[in-house]
């Protein structure tokens, strides 16, 4: 395993008001290169609001996200994603009534500079970058096993495989740094160790960071490395899965008891 | 002479806006429970105003029957709007848009329907209050104006009474802040819905009659809710305090426009300020900016 | 027979409005009903220039185009950036609508609400059938483009196509300048083949009916706004309805659509499809 690098993302002092409400009170932590950090928390920490502001698609109150030392807080979402961070999203976003080649081809398209006229033309030039895209959609498919259902439309694949095409649209927009939020949410134990598997390939196959929200625990203390508490939209503890595990503050607030949760739930 | 007229302009101004304020009351109440832009409201202003026609002219009724009249057919339109064109929507919780398209839908027909049996005739009521004139502070303004300000003031100040106090009212004003959590607690949706609309249509037959006899009848007489919208948007989408502001506000507003600027302008002016107010307040004047949650 | 050609070229010019519509509203999923005004500023600039400067035709046309692609930046600069709401959104436009109207109702040089007779005969059938096939086949390739897959991302999912490097305000707005330039060219085309306009041929109604010819054909499809917008057209005139029944119908025809088929005749497939091999029909058949 390589060792981890310095930090590639770097938040400080974030916070996040809603109306009366702080989903997330200066909340700092870092996300170091060739890492996969895990967020954990009970339901209603703020981890998926994080998620948001590191992404750009809300503003944050107050506080600071360094992306490679830039400042990341009030840039719009797509900046963010050229950038190089790309998430998928809990409750699975995909371009439902489009095929599985539209979804990953549109991040592909998006990072090409090229023509209108050019495009509304249909010159030789345009047709060329849309085959050598159509090329590379293809190879993301089959990287994530879904290259026999380039043809199919998102939304009626089976939900594990919406889960793997969420991320294979992310990966086409060839992020540094990758935010999976409760990817193996709605699977049982079988298919979270096959993704407990595909995270790890992920990692190496397209050298990408990796920061997860998840609850399944098994999978969380299997793969992750370093892991961020929260509670209350602030900093619990952090630190390697054996010391967030004997930490009694994260025992008392999240494991209850020194019993580990199983148990999937959206929040 | 300048102070006169400005009196004059904004008493014509709260006579206009009183009757805008009783158009975006009906409107405003069905975008508060359904949360759509019910563009048929017009049409059944203009229903309202034919069948008070009707009762006025064919049946030579008294003001009172007439009005009474003409609330009950508008409101009974309404409601049949509401079963034919609306509740299968709803219940299969489609996209506002769609109810608003819907809604055009409606618009369209029932305008269209009239003009193709009625015909493109401009009637005029019968005169119920001759032309009488009563003069305040030096200025002039006939006993019709004050009186549909009077009576819009008093009609939307009732449905606010029987908003916060009645048990339908705060069955509706549940079904405002969550639909689907009332109809688990037991409230019949349908019943209620249909109650939101009949008040809505209601509203809409008195519109629909001062409208008539302040101007006059003719089929596309509803397009002039435009400005009920406009007036609705002002004060807060959804806000019946509002829709009375925001009615008065634009009818002063757009009186001083045309005395003060350019009648021409009146109209181009309303828009322009219903633009600016759904990009910069879309919550209107008194609403409170609220960020989406993803 | 000359009747029924000008019935064809008035279907086919309300095509090329309805197909620009259709990339707004069917691709890009924001509804608007104010795009009829962009078919009058399309067809009052290429009238005027015509009429009083002696222009040539195929100029004025592109300059009626080019105005309605500008005029359509006024509504949708402030409103595409302020994200509003969708439903908001369509009030506006609808609204700024109406306001073009007024405004071309007091102009001078419109002739206000009376009208502006007299313009020249320029359109002909093979005119408007090339401008019908150029903005088909530019339509197309937009779609297939960077910029199509962007407006299609948007209308599936504005949050993840964000997430997708879609840059929100741009492409909407792209899409909304497409739309009105297509717009812009049908008035145009229509100045030319009336000879006459007047402010009331561009209002909401006209707007209803261009949406409903693409909710109609189906939203997320070019073909299916097309055959709707043609039998709309085409029928009530060959049957000779009077415009009032016609519009009774063109009502009652969208409270249908939306209450029992809102996908539209097509839904999000095209024409061309049922002709190819059934390869693989919704993605049901085989793992």
């Amino acid at each position: 395993m390589k060792t981890p690098g310095k930090a590639l993302l770097s938040v400080k002092g974030l916070t996040k008001d809603f109306g009366g409400i702080r989903a997330v009170d200066s909340f700092s932590f870092d996300v170091h290169e060739g890492s996969i950090t895990g967020i954990i928390g009970p339901n209603g920490a703020g981890k998926t609001t994080v998620f948001n502001l590191v992404t750009g698609i809300y503003r944050p109150t107050a506080g600071s996200i360094f992306f490679e030392g830039e400042e990341m807080a009030g840039l719009r979402p797509d900046k963010i994603v050229r950038k190089g961070i790309a998430r998928t999203f809990q409750n699975i976003r995909l371009f439902n009534r489009r095929t599985c080649l539209d979804n990953v081809l549109t991040p592909l398209l998006q990072r090409e500079r090229c023509s209108f006229t050019g495009a509304l033309f249909g010159t030789p030039g345009a047709r060329r970058l849309e085959r050598e895209l159509h090329g590379r959609a293809i190879e993301l498919l089959s990287a994530l096993g879904l290259g026999k259902y380039a043809s199919w439309q998102a939304n009626t694949l089976p939900y594990g495989l919406q889960r793997k095409l969420e991320i294979a649209r992310a990966l086409a927009t060839e992020p540094k740094l990758l935010l999976l939020d409760e990817p193996a949410a709605g699977m049982n134990p079988e298919e979270t160790r096959a993704l407990a598997d595909l995270v790890a390939e992920v990692r190496w196959k397209f050298n990408v960071t990796m920061l997860l929200i998840e609850h399944h625990m098994d999978l969380v203390m299997k793969i992750c490395t370093p892991i961020v508490v929260m509670n209350f939209g602030a900093l619990l503890a952090a630190g390697t899965p054996d010391e967030v595990r004997e930490n009694p503050e994260v025992v008392a607030a999240y494991l209850g008891k020194g019993k580990k949760t199983n148990e999937c739930t959206s929040g | 002479m300048w102070p006169g007229l400005f009196l004059q302009t904004l008493i014509t101004g709260l006579s206009i806006g009183g009757i805008y304020a009783l158009m975006a009351v009906g409107y405003s109440l069905v975008f508060s429970v359904l949360n759509f832009s019910n563009f048929a409201h017009g049409a059944v202003i203009m229903l309202g105003a034919y069948v008070g026609l009707a009762l006025a002219s064919k049946l030579s009724l008294s003001f009172g029957i007439v009005l009474a009249g003409s609330i009950a057919g508008a409101g009974l339109i309404a409601v049949l709007n509401e079963k034919l064109a609306y509740s299968s929507l709803r219940r299969r919780k489609a996209p506002s848009l769609y109810l608003m398209i819907s809604a055009m839908g409606c618009a369209v027909f029932l305008e269209n329907l009239v003009y193709a049996t009625i015909g493109s005739r401009f009637y005029a009521f019968p005169e119920f209050f001759g032309r009488q004139v009563i003069s305040i502070g030096g200025s002039s303004v006939s006993l019709l104006d004050v009186g549909a300000f009077l009576f819009a003031l008093v009609a939307i100040l009732g449905l606010h009474l029987f908003i916060k106090r009645t048990r339908t009212g705060i069955a509706i004003r549940a079904g405002v802040s969550d639909m689907t959590m009332c109809s688990l607690m037991g409230v019949d949706l349908d019943r209620l819905i249909a109650i939101v609309f009949l008040l809505a249509g209601g509203f809409a037959g008195v519109a629909g009659v001062f409208l008539g006899i302040k101007y006059l009848v003719y089929p596309t007489m509803g397009w002039v809710t435009n400005k009920a919208y406009i007036a609705a948007v002002i004060g807060g989408l959804g806000s019946l305090p509002g829709a009375l502001a925001g009615g008065l506000i634009l009818g002063v507003v757009e009186t001083f426009v045309s005395s003060y600027i350019s009648s021409v302008m009146r109209d181009v002016f309303s828009f322009s300020l219903l633009i600016a107010f759904l990009v910069w307040r879309p919550n209107g004047l008194w609403g409170t900016d609220s960020e989406e949650k993803v | 027979m000359d009747y029924i050609l000008s019935i064809i070229i008035l279907a086919c010019i309300n095509m090329i409005a309805v197909l620009g519509l259709s990339i707004f509203t069917g691709f890009t999923g924001l509804f608007s009903l104010g795009h009829a005004a962009f078919v009058g500023v399309g067809a009052y600039t290429s009238a005027i220039l015509t009429y009083y400067y002696y222009v040539p035709f195929p100029l004025a046309l592109a300059a009626g185009a080019a105005a309605a692609g500008l005029v359509s930046l006024i509504i949708g600069i402030p409103t595409l950036r302020a994200k509003l709401r969708s439903d908001y959104f369509a009030i506006a436009i609808l609204g700024f609508g109406e306001a073009l109207r007024v405004v071309l109702e007091n102009l001078e040089i419109t002739n206000g609400a009376r009208g502006l007779p007299g313009i020249d005969n320029f359109t002909t059938f093979p005119i408007v059938l090339a401008c019908l096939a150029l903005g088909v086949f530019f339509a197309r390739n937009f779609l297939r483009s960077r910029w199509g897959a962007a407006c299609i991302a948007i209308r599936e999912d504005p949050i993840a196509a964000e997430m997708a490097g879609v840059r929100l305000f741009r492409t909407r707005l792209l899409s909304l300048v497409v739309s009105a330039v297509y717009c812009g060219l049908s008035g145009g085309l229509l100045a030319h083949f009336l000879s006459f306009i007047q402010p009331v041929m561009f209002t909401l109604v006209q707007s209803t009916q261009l949406l409903a010819a693409v909710i109609a054909g189906g939203m997320g499809s070019l073909s299916g706004p097309l055959i709707a917008s043609f039998v709309f057209i085409g029928l009530p005139e060959a049957l000779r309805v009077a415009q009032m029944w016609r519009l009774v119908a063109y009502g009652l025809l969208l409270v249908l659509i939306m209450v029992y088929r809102p996908q539209g005749l097509m839904g999000y497939s095209e024409l061309s499809s049922f002709f190819k091999r059934k390869s693989n029909p919704g993605g049901r058949v085989q793992p």
